[in-house]
């Protein structure tokens, strides 16, 4: 199970003038995933996701809070916590230099993935994903598509128990976006735990198990998307998420 | 995962040999040192060299005596007698290399600032010196003085040491200088690749979200860009070697200069060569690692080329030699010992100390690098 308890990260922002501004990302934000569950991390650009899901990850440290996984909280257990996830972001950037075939190889090494085992999942994860036309190619040859494709194959590479998915389907054509959606939905048949953030609404109410609704890094609302939309009396996501900012000034 | 150092390792060589730029930052640099060694080697040859033919030719304002066109066929000067204004433009063409005024008993040596007025200048002082001296001789007969007893009063002899293949010294000891300074250079773009450059591209952030420690990052790094210094260094070592056997079959400034390195001075050259590409290695991946860009990791590397130079440049002029002391100074120490080294001075002691100054600095250097890459702060600091 993953755990996070009341997590809050401060920034310092410099002004033009050298004034030191504190301003908190996110502010006691909690989540708990369980097996076999995607839970939707929902918000405008700014609401605080990027950095809730760093810090998931591992890349943030939180200001106050802690995150487990399992029991096991990344002061203790980095290496073994980044062993079972997969982060994923839409902005994730590989080695444009290697081929897509050398990065999974290199991928399998570093999870600790036997090597007679990796040959056997390159291939079938290339196969799954459509990759056999460019498996040998460098990646700086690929198109966006096909580079967040082999971005997938990274994070399937070691079989994680978790993954962390952030805007992973922002400025993807409708195929690749449907390609990472499919990915996500076999993974959580397989019993995988999915933090999944978006700001496309209809696209979490269609795959997530709970939504967690953020707006300037706290919790706005939580729960299944139908519960979401009988706490605010609307039909989706999109309007339940102006309902519950009206009055912050937010324009649609 | 016990092997994530070599994985990180093969990645970074992995992404240096197919990147052009880092490609020839190593393998590039070393070729200028061939065209040093020779270039310098033909300019000295060419200055030491030069045939009387190339700067005797003096203009004369007046008409010259026997005795003169005596001294000047001696001399091998070939003479023009001409009006002032004719030398002067003679001497702006190039026709005559300086021209002579006289009035009364005061001669005016006349020129330009070219080489060959400098050169035609001392050959022009030595006419004159055996003019007076022919001139003091006949006057002191003229008196009945014992010309020999007055002029040769006191009897001057030299003994000095003159050093006759000192231009020679000189472009060996640039030579190897120069490989140092080829490692400096080929350490500072892969350094800021695999630190700055890996920043700037995003790649660092998925490399943050492997199970890697810190200290394997880090420590893989740093071996591939000391591994790129090393060939750049190896290389220069190589092509220094090669280019001075070929320019003292060319160049006659080599005469009587061993230029075999023994098989120790080598060996010892080598280990020099690797001490230096950690250190320079080192010292790059920890500024590079604290510039948001690849280009202001550059620009917060161009100190540190200037320090590993002038430094040793400084001792080098100077004519300093090795002590204890030189040998713990990093910069200053490797091009010390390389120089004292390649002349056949093998010094256990300041090699020793040379080593354990390196490894101090190299394991605090890292020391700081890990702690920086443990915190959020190598992203987003």
């Amino acid at each position: 199970m993953l755990k996070a308890e009341n997590i809050k990260k401060k920034f310092v922002k410099l002004t033009k003038k050298k004034e030191r501004i504190e301003f908190y990302a996110n502010n006691g934000i909690s989540v708990e995933a369980h097996d076999g569950e995607i839970i939707g991390i929902l918000g405008p650009n700014g609401a605080g996701k990027t950095t809730f899901l760093r810090i998931i990850a591992g890349i943030l440290e939180p200001t106050s809070g802690t995150v487990t996984f399992d029991e096991l909280n990344y002061h203790d257990n980095e290496t073994e916590i980044k062993k079972n996830i997969a982060y994923l972001s839409g902005n994730t950037k590989i080695y444009n230099t290697l081929s897509c075939y050398e990065l999974l190889h290199m991928c399998a090494d570093i999870y600790g993935v036997e090597k007679k085992d990796a040959e056997a999942r390159i291939l079938e994860i290339s196969k799954t994903l459509d990759m056999d036309t460019f498996l040998y190619n460098r990646i700086g040859s690929l198109s966006t598509g096909q580079t967040q494709r082999v971005n997938i194959a990274r994070c399937l590479i070691h079989n994680p128990k978790y993954y962390i998915l952030d805007e992973a389907t922002s400025g993807l054509d409708i195929i690749s976006s449907q390609i990472i959606l499919n990915f996500i939905k076999n993974e959580k048949k397989k019993g995988k735990t999915i933090l999944y953030s978006t700001h496309y609404m209809e696209e979490a109410e269609n795959i997530c198990d709970k939504v967690i609704m953020i707006n300037k890094g706290v919790i706005i609302d939580e729960g299944t998307p139908e519960k979401i939309k009988k706490d605010t009396k609307t039909t989706n996501l999109r309007d339940a998420f102006f309902k519950l900012i009206e009055g912050d000034n937010y324009e649609e | 995962m016990k092997n994530n150092m070599f994985n990180i390792l093969k990645k970074e060589l992995r992404e240096m040999f197919r990147d052009k730029k880092s490609l020839s930052m190593m393998l590039i640099i070393p070729i200028f040192i061939p065209l040093l060694v020779i270039g310098m080697s033909a300019l000295f040859e060419s200055e030491i060299n030069m045939p009387v033919t190339d700067y005797n030719t003096i203009g004369f304002d007046y008409e010259l005596t026997d005795v003169e066109k005596n001294i000047i066929e001696e001399l091998e000067i070939n003479a023009v007698i001409d009006t002032v204004e004719n030398l002067g433009e003679q001497l702006e063409s190039g026709e005559i290399d300086l021209y002579v005024t006289k009035e009364n008993n005061v001669y005016t040596i006349n020129g330009d600032d070219s080489d060959t007025t400098t050169y035609a200048s001392n050959l022009a002082e030595s006419y004159f010196n055996a003019y007076k001296n022919y001139l003091q001789r006949e006057y002191l007969v003229s008196h009945n003085v014992l010309s020999d007893e007055v002029l040769n009063i006191i009897v001057l002899e030299e003994n000095i040491t003159v050093e006759e293949n000192y231009f020679a010294s000189y472009i060996i000891s640039y030579a190897f200088f120069f490989i140092i300074m080829a490692i400096t250079v080929s350490a500072t773009y892969p350094a800021t690749d695999a630190t700055a450059g890996e920043k700037e591209r995003g790649t660092l952030e998925t490399l943050l979200t492997f199970p890697i420690k810190s200290k394997d990052i880090i420590i893989g790094k740093f071996l591939s860009v000391s591994f790129s210094s090393m060939i750049t260094g190896l290389l220069s070592l190589i092509l220094t070697v090669i280019s001075l056997k070929i320019a003292n079959h060319m160049f006659t400034i080599y005469e009587g200069i061993n230029l075999m390195l023994s098989l120790s001075s080598l060996i010892f050259a080598v280990i020099v060569i690797i001490a230096y590409s950690f250190l320079i290695s080192g010292l790059c991946i920890a500024i590079a690692s604290k510039s948001k860009s690849f280009k202001e990791a550059q620009s917060a590397l161009t100190p540190l080329t200037f320090i590993s130079f002038f430094p040793s440049m400084i001792i080098f002029m100077m004519g300093i030699t090795t002590t204890n002391l030189y040998a713990l100074i990093p910069f200053i120490n490797y091009t010390l010992i390389f120089t004292d080294i390649t002349s056949g001075i093998i010094n256990y002691t300041h090699i020793l100390l040379m080593l354990s100054s390196t490894i101090i600095i190299i394991a605090v250097v890292l020391k700081i690098i890990i702690k920086e890459y443990k915190s959020e702060k190598v992203l987003f600091g």
